[in-house]
């Protein structure tokens, strides 16, 4: 698909070329602000920013490294202006209003509340674990994707996994514990 | 607490060869700390992947971002400016090696006179060096900003 789309934009055939992109990259993009910023509602709004930085960028691109890499590249920085102007503060999990209604459309199943409701102890991790987690699960659980999309080495990914997972995991059974001892 | 040397295999449980796998089953039967680890390690995974996987855009999402860029009108002209101070930074990269080039050839013995002239150009190369970094930097902040 990227060889169909650099092959339109050689041509300059820009509209065709985002006609393209955009049904190839809306989720991969959506997701990857979704972890960062944790709120869907948000990330969407994000991820429109982003296609529209695309569109207006897509004559300058010049091929230097892949669309994807760029791509995401774009998606991060978006994400990071929107965290640094404190939009992205106000934690969510997918209970909330906007993201249970993403979910519900996405036809994710809501948490089953006989559980201990694991989201709720996302956000004790730190803000770092709390993006890999979110995207690893999003990603079908692969370290490469994770790692592709945050631009972050192999080794970095899998040792906030793991610290993020155990976290969970410990706080998890504590609350178990607690339920049992209650 | 999760016994240490069981920890890494726990939470790569899923990737375990079997042989790895069965070994692991066999400490979490006899380990009680283990065996919750692994039953919350679970329900974390399960919980997480049931919210999480494959999570997408509302399906107007497409239809919202296709009208905002007919509303933008057509896509901007490639700009000169990265191609310009790319042409500038090669050739302040000519002109550096250039300019090393020549103070690593040798110099015959000189005159006074001669000595003053050549310190006066070496002084002149040493700003046209520094001028010449700082377009290479230029370039490569242009890079990295395209």
């Amino acid at each position: 698909m990227e060889q169909e789309i650099h092959a339109c934009l050689d041509q300059k055939r820009y509209q065709e070329a985002f006609d393209r992109l955009l049904p190839e990259f809306q989720n991969k993009v959506f997701r990857l602000a979704y972890a960062m910023l944790g709120d869907a509602g948000l990330a969407e709004d994000i991820a429109q920013e982003v296609f529209i930085r695309i569109w207006k960028a897509l004559p300058g691109f010049r091929g230097q490294s892949a669309l994807s890499t760029w791509i995401y590249a774009i998606t991060r920085n978006a994400c990071l202006t929107a965290l640094k102007k404190g939009a992205g503060k106000r934690e969510s999990s997918l209970e909330e209003p906007n993201v249970a209604r993403a979910a519900e459309e996405a036809g994710v199943p809501p948490a089953r509340h006989a559980e201990i409701d694991v989201l709720r102890f996302l956000d004790q991790l730190p803000e770092r674990h709390r993006q890999v987690l979110r995207l690893y699960y999003m990603e079908e659980r692969s370290y490469e994707e994770v790692a592709r999309l945050l631009e972050w080495p192999m080794g970095t990914v899998k040792t906030y996994l793991h610290r993020a997972r155990k976290e969970l995991a410990e706080a998890v059974a504590r609350s178990k514990m607690e339920r049992g001892t209650a | 607490m999760v016994c240490a040397e069981f920890e890494e295999r726990l939470l790569e449980y899923a990737e375990l060869p079997n042989g790895e796998r069965e070994r692991v089953d066999a400490h979490a039967a006899q380990c009680s700390s283990c065996r919750e680890f692994l039953e919350a390690l679970r329900s974390v995974d399960s919980q997480l992947t049931a919210q999480l996987a494959g999570l997408e855009v509302t399906p107007a999402f497409a239809r919202l971002v296709r009208r905002r860029v007919r509303h933008e009108g057509s896509a901007a002209r490639p700009s000169l400016v990265p191609e310009l101070l790319d042409f500038v930074g090669w050739g302040a990269i000519v002109t550096l090696l250039g300019l090393l080039a020549w103070w690593l050839v040798p110099l015959a013995p000189v005159s006074n006179t001669k000595l003053a002239v050549s310190f006066n150009a070496q002084y002149a190369a040493a700003c046209v060096f520094l001028v010449a970094a700082l377009l290479i930097g230029i370039r490569s902040f242009a890079d990295l900003k395209h």
